[in-house]
């Protein structure tokens, strides 16, 4: 896999900035910043503010997300924050709490 | 390392990274690593900090201290400027270290190798990165390295004691005045 993840186990405390692709399997504290897509798998939890171009939530993420593209959020998924993004997408059994803003 | 954590070529991390499992660091990081579990710093990383783990392998650019509760291994095209703590400690050719080598700790070590410890000068490390494989100095074995390493300070002490001991200042000069001199002078001045 080309790109960057961030496994179980492992704690970043700081900014992340990335030209490939990031998952997030592990938890991330600070910024999270990519030009690719952005994952955050089931025990990813991210308390950040995250920008991508699709970014995928199955885990946890706390802070204000932006995607150019969409932003997937799964079933079991849980986002507290913002959303700015073109489309979003929430499954049942997510949950979210936060406003969107898709740019119309 | 199909779970562990890969901090991809075109990653750059400016914070803290800890926890468990093995890494590879393909890009960079400023910041400290501390992981319980084995760290590959890949030829593309460059690292500002701290790096710890159980067994290092250092092909990249770190600045800042190396520590391996079992092993640090520098490769091949690596450059480190800092300290490397581990109980096992392998240097390779064509390596650039500039910092303290310590072998240190326990790993079921042969015992005449524990224990090895000092500076390793710039003269061993040639900064020049571009030039490191041509150059045979560099090329030691990591158990000729960490000798030199231990006889490096042993020189350096012997160095200061030949230093000349006290260098006297040259005696004082005195103008040549014969008896009666001054007191003929201050008669001519006089008269």
């Amino acid at each position: 896999m080309a790109g960057t993840l961030i496994g179980d186990g492992v704690t970043v405390e700081g900014e992340v900035m990335a030209e490939e692709e990031v998952v997030v399997q592990g938890t991330l504290r600070g910024r999270l910043s990519s030009t690719d897509a952005v994952s955050v798998g089931g025990s990813g939890v991210v308390e950040a503010d995250v920008t991508g171009t699709t970014l995928s939530i199955a885990g946890q993420v706390t802070g204000d997300v932006n995607a150019s593209e969409r932003v997937d959020l799964q079933a079991g998924g849980r986002l507290i924050g913002d959303v700015r993004a073109a489309r979003l997408t929430i499954a049942d059994g997510a949950s979210f709490k936060g406003n969107v803003d898709m740019e119309v | 390392m199909a779970a562990g954590t890969v901090i991809g070529p075109g990653t750059v991390i400016r914070g803290n990274l800890r926890g468990n499992g093995g890494i590879e660091i393909l890009g960079k990081i400023e910041g400290d690593v501390n992981v319980e579990g084995d760290v590959v710093l890949g030829q593309s990383s460059a690292v500002k900090g701290r790096v710890s783990g159980v067994h290092v392998t250092l092909a990249g650019a770190v600045q800042g201290d190396v520590q391996g509760s079992e092993a640090v291994l520098v490769e091949r095209g690596a450059r480190v400027v800092g300290d490397l703590i581990a109980p096992r400690i392998g240097i390779a050719g064509g390596a650039l270290v500039r910092g303290q080598v310590r072998t240190e700790g326990e790993a079921g070590l042969p015992p005449a190798r524990i224990g090895l410890q000092g500076r390793i000068h710039a003269s061993v490390v040639q900064p020049r990165i571009s030039h490191t494989e041509a150059r045979p100095a560099a090329a030691r074995p990591p158990v000729e390295a960490a000798a030199s390493a231990a006889s490096n300070p042993a020189q350096s002490a012997a160095e200061k004691t030949q230093r000349p001991a006290e260098r006297q200042a040259p005696p004082p000069v005195v103008p040549v005045l014969g008896k009666g001199a001054r007191a003929r002078k201050k008669n001519k001045t006089r008269g």
